[in-house]
């Protein structure tokens, strides 16, 4: 188990520079998941820590040990591939095995640890056979167990969820988590699945072209968003963000259909703001006191099940979404209807920045 | 009848007359070599007769076409094993890195495949004579490299490149060298095609008649294209032995044939891995 820090990273490939003078510290013992869109780095910041790549400018330290030029094999990072990577011609006993016996683990203690890892993992009834005489799951937990068997300090996961179905996906999710608990390995796990970014994380890292948006515990972006960025790609369905235009001086927002006081000690405000809050923290109907109103005609109600999606459009084009519970009959195609929202759930972002504007 | 059946009895006539074409050569080749001298040229053909195997006898007597063929195998076997030994790892060097020039050096390998023989052959020749290597089985086998290595090169770099890079890194970080990955991952997982490309090489290496013909002639060093060839010279031939003998020298290339015949009919992308 170690603590890992990314310090002051950069990676290009000719001219196009993949992480921009990245910073990120892993406790030991931590659960951090990357996050962010395909193509923002998030997968080459995870091979640079395993190895596979070398950093442009920039220093990573495993346990204390700058580690930023040593070969793979002697950094003591086991990794999850996401297509599995299992050796096609070795048996599932074998795959575990060979890591241990290149590192020169006796044959006993490999035997006992292949039996605790296959037990933990329960892949025991599958140890003789290949890997191509296995589903999908059973990959997963196979190449699992082989970076677990070599308890390794670091272990790195590569979108390994992508690859199985939606259902096992979620059964997985709480394996790995279970997994984590019992052995307390430092995991760094990439994903672009918000979802599952929230619901494994210790921490989250948001990143976006190169760079971090935010570090946070799950609640901390999920309530506090950083940036107009992490507020959009955090949360489904996503946070309802209204373009506005503010003038200067006033106390409170005033535009089409919004009314929404600003607290004093956020200041002065920029001239263009998006106005941000979750469906779920709107209730229907008048606004009291230190409240926010929004006012719009309902366009169009989507019936989903146990909930309604409701789209509301607002008088100067923009468009609120918000779910509300199944049998709610307020919310009629083409009428007006109003949104009340309690103070302490606006966000503010200066939309020229995107920097989240905050008391 | 409707059109559909039609069309398809006109497809299996079409494939029948083809495959007569191609088969009738073996036919009248084995046919041939059972019949007697008197036999091989009665007109109309005799279809019917009592197998006799006096042009087998005479080949393997007189021609020591037993002994040419040993000759034919330990060249092969030679300048396969050669060929693979040092082809495979320049294939691999070319599938997996990226270094100046390694896309011309991979052309050049291809276009040493179309290399005209006779062109090497000379120089060739010179030099094995001054060291005095005519006769001798290794020259063969270091010829032969001319074309084994480029074909085996050729057909394994898209075999390589077929294994995920991933595996290479799961073993790397697994604490395997890179040497160590290509002989424990990698080429396991290429034995297919490696076969395939060793037994195409093969092929072409025991056909050869021009290198074998000119740089191993003697009676106890040539091979068997080269015995063929010599029953050519005379004022008679004898067709019995003739036959006799290419029965002997194309049943080992039919079987290699047979034997891989359904990946060159995928057209050599055999899946590795998958």
């Amino acid at each position: 188990m170690a603590q890992i820090a990314i310090d002051g990273v950069t990676k290009r490939y000719g001219a196009t520079e993949v992480l921009k003078r990245l910073d990120l510290t892993v406790a030991e013992g931590e659960f951090m998941v990357l996050l962010g869109p395909s193509g923002c780095g998030k997968t080459t910041l995870l091979r640079m820590i395993a190895g596979l790549e070398t950093p442009s400018t920039g220093r990573i330290l495993i346990g204390g040990t700058d580690v930023t030029l040593t070969p793979p094999a002697r950094r003591d990072v086991g990794m999850v591939f996401q297509s599995y990577a299992l050796y096609p011609h070795m048996t599932v006993r074998e795959n575990i095995a060979l890591g241990l016996k290149l590192r020169g683990v006796t044959q006993a203690e490999i035997a006992s640890r292949i039996e605790r890892v296959a037990a933990l993992v329960q892949i025991a009834p599958y140890l003789e056979r290949k890997p191509k005489a296995l589903s999908g799951g059973q990959r997963q937990r196979v190449a699992l167990a082989r970076v677990i068997a070599r308890e390794p300090s670091v272990s790195l996961m590569d979108e390994p969820l992508s690859n199985i179905d939606a259902q096992l996906r979620t059964v997985m999710r709480a394996e790995l988590l279970r997994i984590h608990r019992k052995t307390g390995m430092t995991t760094i796990y990439v994903t672009h699945d918000q979802e599952e970014a929230m619901g494994l994380g210790d921490r989250i890292t948001v990143m976006n072209f190169g760079h971090v948006e935010q570090i946070g515990t799950p609640d901390e972006i999920y309530a506090r968003p950083a940036n107009a960025f992490v507020a959009r790609f955090i949360g489904a369905p996503r946070m309802n963000l209204i373009r506005l235009a503010h003038r200067p001086g006033a106390n409170a927002i005033e535009a089409a259909g919004i009314r929404a006081p600003v607290p004093a000690t956020l200041g002065t405000l920029p001239p263009d703001l998006f106005l941000g809050f979750r469906g779920e923290e709107a209730r229907p109907g008048a606004a009291h006191d230190g409240e926010a109103t929004i006012e719009g005609v309902v366009d169009v109600v989507e019936h989903l099940g146990a909930q309604i999606e409701v789209h509301l459009r607002l008088d100067d084009g923009e468009e609120a979404v918000f779910r509300r519970p199944r049998g709610e009959t307020i919310w009629h195609e083409g009428e007006r209807a109003a949104l009340a929202i309690p103070a302490a759930h606006l966000h503010l972002f200066n939309a020229e920045t995107g920097a989240a504007l905050r008391a | 009848m409707t059109r559909h059946k039609l069309l398809s009895l006109g497809h299996g006539l079409f494939l029948a007359f083809i495959a007569l074409i191609i088969i009738f050569p073996f036919y009248w080749m084995i046919a041939s070599s059972l019949k007697t001298e008197n036999q091989i040229f009665q007109l109309p053909p005799v279809w019917l007769f009592k197998p006799h195997f006096a042009s087998y006898a005479a080949a393997i007597v007189n021609d020591h076409i037993l002994r040419a063929l040993l000759n034919s195998l330990i060249v092969t076997v030679g300048a396969v094993a050669l060929g693979v030994a040092v082809g495979a790892p320049a294939a691999y060097g070319l599938a997996r890195y990226t270094f100046r020039g390694s896309s011309q050096i991979q052309f050049w390998y291809v276009t040493n495949w179309m290399l005209i023989p006779v062109v090497v052959l000379i120089p060739f020749y010179l030099l094995a004579a001054n060291l005095r290597l005519i006769d001798n089985p290794i020259t063969l086998i270091l010829i032969y490299q001319t074309f084994v290595v480029p074909l085996v090169v050729w057909l394994l770099v898209d075999q390589f490149r077929a294994v995920p890079i991933a595996l290479e890194e799961a073993a790397l970080l697994d604490g395997m060298s890179k040497f160590g990955i290509f002989l424990r991952i990698t080429l396991p997982l290429t034995v297919p095609g490696i076969t395939v490309a060793a037994i195409l090489a093969g092929i072409f290496a025991w056909n050869d008649l021009l290198y074998a013909f000119i740089l191993s002639p003697g009676t106890d060093a040539r091979t068997a294209p080269t015995v063929m060839m010599s029953y050519l010279g005379g004022y008679i031939i004898p067709w019995g032995r003739v036959m006799a003998s290419a029965v002997m020298i194309t049943g080992p290339v039919v079987i290699g044939g047979i034997a891989i015949h359904k990946y060159i009919a995928r057209g050599l992308t055999l899946g590795a891995v998958k």
